[in-house]
């Protein structure tokens, strides 16, 4: 029996990389989504996250650096 | 600008509520009595038209605001919320940049477009040196590219029309109010409680004894006239407007009060010594602030020090200019003077006590300053041992008794020390009578920011002193108490341009880097998974940051450079300073291991890097110092910025076009910090500063580095995780036992409370709650007040 499953390749630096383990261990996104870990710079996820993914990175850097949202 | 228009209204409302709840816990029912009213105005409110707004949230005044014919000869746009921008590349820059720092606070001052404030307080301060309010509208129209607003006219109008007109004069030792306003001076005789002040009820001219024609105070032999002669070679060249130029002659004449107004006669009467805080007071309730000067020329009963500069002692030309400003007509005012760390604070110090050559007591915040206050005055000054007075816990001259009581010396102190409150051993009992006895000439406050209102208030009420002057590099701080100094020492007189000394070559060459450290991922996934005081310890302990500290120490010990290492937190620094076998020293070191580790820094060629925490932040004077890193930082404080700056501002001996010192800030990337660090960068980027964001060190891995394998690196991550939160917020812990055994820095504490709050609410929200965040702040000053000292309830009464 094989399983096929649509996934992407997420390239990224180490500490980018736990982030995202961290989002998938903690189910912040309410459920796990990582296929694999490839190696210190590599993972490859599920592709129907992504977008989810792609707004819950942004709100997290945006929290990270509340100044920008001041100058406005 | 809604936003922000909110915002700022908003403080505002805080700040009231904080007002009525202090008086009411206090049993008071007066409300902002320190403050006159028209201070609570800015121009923020109904007075600016609405402005429009473009696409990025720019107001757009095109509108509101059509040009002159000639306005490209002319500096200055004038918003109608009260913000100045002036061109620094105009040919008239030099004329308008002294008239607006004079009238104005500078905001921001990067290269070319500085932009400038309107605010009450600095209003106030233009009155206080001599500017009349026509004066002000109209060379501020004629700079302007524009017409002003009109709102901007009435603001004017409304903060100066009162201000200034009514002084409160010292001499011969009986206090007078003059005044050359006849109306004026009729409203406040009419008034009940005046009268009750009132020594002898007639007004009588005064009868000028004092020299018609004033004589200028020089301050140094010679080069008085210098800078004025360049400044007038400078506008030949270029196309300045004829009006400006005229009007520059008269403004920077601004000493002298205007010929017309001086015609007046001058109206005085005399009230009696014991009620000078009613008068005080009652005035501000009606509107016309009284000005102190201290007219020490005239002052027969205090005997004068007989003390003089050097000969060889030269004064630069911005602290001239600040000291022209203080003793303007020939009298001395009370105010607060900002100059950059390094560019000779001291000096100006030591020169407003010998111009006015009466007692002075100078107050330091720490025993180490006091030591460099008293060496500054023997190198600057022909004072004699004898008439220099320490009084420290380390170092006790004894109080001079006898027949030597009454001969007048300088007294240098710290702040903890004199308003201490608690049991004194018998001979710092009798220094502290001897400073109470005493009618001081000139109170000197070194690093006048770091006083908090309770205890400046408490030394107030010990010391008698004529004159108040306060001196610091950084008036900022995070909460808003700044603007008390206003009322409790006096306007700002005068405030220096960084760059424009760091050109002139006073001050050293700093080229700021923000240095990006990436996190190992082991340390990463920790921090994700942590409470915020254990992911600042691991975003310090990064071993990238590591590495990256020890190869900039390795790369400018190699140049000769001398180098400081700053972190706030203690386990760091420790681990730091060992793994790296360099010396450290924090809150508990010894003092004389302190003064041993310094002495080796300074003169010991193979001791060229040090490891401190934020013990030395201020008045820390290490002039050989040129590298300044720092590791860790408390949270967004930008005057601790700026003052770490400042310890490697001192001008550097081989002074070139090139950078000739270097300030690093290690930032883990991804982390908390990076929010900080921009906060914390906010002030010196006002000032012109700019960062350079380094994320890659050339050379890096041809370096023989400490922490380069994965074991490494994974046993110092167990060694971080297996501190006890105790050690993880040691740094807050040590803080603390430093509060209580350096009283000194108690001050620094209560405004980093209130930045830990902000710090809370930041993470909670974004936007909505920024202003929440504010109201945080204002909650913890709320509570600082409910726990105000009694005798700053007697004052508020």
């Amino acid at each position: 029996m094989v399983n096929v499953k649509k996934g992407v390749l997420v390239t990224s630096d180490p500490a980018f990389r736990q982030l995202l383990i961290h989002l998938d261990d903690s189910r912040q996104l309410g459920s796990k989504f990582i296929i694999r870990e490839l190696d210190d710079t590599h993972l490859f996820i599920e592709k129907e996250i992504v977008p989810m993914l792609e707004s819950k990175v942004e709100q997290i850097m945006e929290n990270m650096n509340p100044e920008t949202n001041d100058n406005k | 600008m809604a936003t922000k228009d909110r915002k700022r209204r908003g403080k505002w409302d805080t700040y009231k509520s904080d007002d009525t709840l202090a008086a009411s816990g206090s049993g008071g029912s007066d409300k902002d009595a320190a403050v006159p009213k028209a201070a609570s105005h800015n121009l923020n409110g109904e007075n600016a038209p609405p402005a429009t707004f473009d696409e990025f949230g720019a107001k757009d005044y095109r509108k509101d605001m059509p040009l002159k014919a000639d306005f490209s000869a002319r500096p200055l746009w004038v918003a109608p919320d009260g913000h100045i921008f002036l061109e620094s590349f105009s040919p008239v820059y030099k004329h308008a940049r002294d008239f607006l720092i004079a009238i104005s606070e500078p905001v921001c001052r990067p290269q070319h477009i500085h932009e400038y404030q309107l605010t009450a307080y600095s209003l106030y301060a233009a009155v206080s040196v001599g500017l009349q309010t026509k004066d002000i509208i109209e060379y501020l129209e004629r700079l302007s590219k524009s017409q002003l607003p009109k709102g901007v006219i009435q603001f004017i109008q409304m903060c100066t029309v009162s201000y200034g007109k009514v002084k409160l004069v010292l001499k011969h030792n009986r206090y007078f109010v003059e005044s050359r306003h006849s109306d004026v001076m009729q409203k406040l005789l009419k008034d009940a409680v005046i009268q009750s002040c009132i020594l002898d009820d007639r007004i009588e001219p005064a009868q000028e004894e004092d020299q018609p024609t004033q004589e200028k105070i020089k301050f140094s032999h010679g080069n008085e006239n210098e800078n004025l002669d360049k400044d007038g070679a400078d506008t030949a060249d270029g196309k300045v407007p004829a009006d400006i130029d005229e009007f520059y002659g008269k403004m920077d004449g601004d000493d002298e009060e205007d010929a017309e107004i001086r015609n007046l006669q001058l109206l005085t009467f005399e009230i009696k010594q014991e009620t000078i805080e009613t008068v005080q007071k009652r005035c501000i309730e009606l509107e016309y602030p009284l000005l102190a000067e201290y007219d020490f020329r005239n002052d027969t009963l205090n005997p004068n020090l007989g003390i003089d500069l050097k000969p060889s002692t030269t004064l630069r030309p911005y602290q001239e200019k600040s000291l022209r400003k203080m003793f303007g007509n020939s009298r001395a005012r009370s105010g607060v003077i900002v100059l950059p760390c390094g560019a000779g604070k001291t000096l100006v110090g030591v020169t407003a006590v010998t111009t006015v050559n009466k007692r002075c007591l100078v107050l330091a915040n720490s025993n180490v300053s006091v030591e460099q206050w008293r060496a500054q005055f023997k190198l600057w000054s022909t004072i004699q041992d004898k008439q220099l007075v320490r009084f420290t816990r380390e170092a006790k001259d004894p109080a001079p008794s006898g027949a030597d009581a009454s001969k007048p010396v300088v007294c240098i102190s710290t702040y903890s020390m004199v308003a201490y409150s608690g049991r004194r051993t018998l001979q710092a009992e009798e220094a502290m009578k001897f400073i109470e006895k005493q009618e001081w000439g000139l109170l000197l406050l070194d690093e006048v920011h770091t006083i908090p209102a309770k205890m400046f208030r408490r030394v107030l009420t010990i010391v008698q002193a004529h004159c108040k002057l306060g001196l610091t590099a950084t008036l900022v701080r995070e909460d808003d108490k700044i603007t008390d100094l206003n009322f409790l020492i006096g306007p700002k007189i005068y405030e220096a341009n960084w760059m424009e000394l760091q050109k002139a070559g006073h001050i050293a060459k700093v080229q700021c880097a923000e240095v990006w450290c990436p996190m190992t991922s082991a340390f990463y996934s920790y921090y994700l998974r942590s409470q915020i005081a254990r992911k600042l310890l691991l975003a310090v302990m990064n071993p990238n940051k590591f590495r990256i500290c020890q190869f900039l120490i390795k790369f400018h010990e190699r140049r000769n450079d001398k180098i400081i290492v700053f972190s706030d937190n203690v386990f760091a620094l420790k681990k730091y300073a060992i793994e790296m076998s360099k010396p450290f020293l924090y809150g508990e070191t010894s003092q004389n291991e302190r003064m041993k580790i310094l002495q080796n820094f300074q003169y010991n060629p193979r001791v060229n890097t040090i490891f401190v925490s934020k013990v030395a932040d201020t008045s820390f004077d290490l002039p050989e110092a040129n590298v300044l890193i720092q590791i860790s930082a408390h949270g967004g404080s930008r005057r601790q910025e700026a003052q770490r700056l400042g310890r490697i501002l001192r001008a550097k001996k081989h002074s070139t076009d090139q950078f000739n010192a270097f300030f690093y800030s290690l930032v883990s990337q991804d982390t908390v910090e990076m929010g900080y660090s921009r906060k914390r960068q906010r002030f010196l980027v006002n000032q012109g500063y700019a960062y350079k964001v380094v994320n890659k060190l050339p050379g890096m891995e041809s370096e023989d580095l400490k922490l380069g394998t994965k074991e490494l690196q994974l046993q110092l991550l167990s060694q971080v995780l297996a501190t006890s939160d105790a050690d993880a917020e040691e740094e807050d812990i040590k803080v603390l036992l430093v509060v209580l055994y350096y009283a000194d820095y108690h001050y620094n504490f209560q405004e980093e409370l209130a930045d830990g709050t902000i710090r809370i609410a930041r993470r909670e929200a974004t936007m909505a709650s920024m202003s929440g965040g504010q109201g945080a702040q204002y909650h913890a000053k709320a509570k600082a007040i409910t726990e105000r000292h009694p005798l700053f309830k007697r004052f508020r009464q």
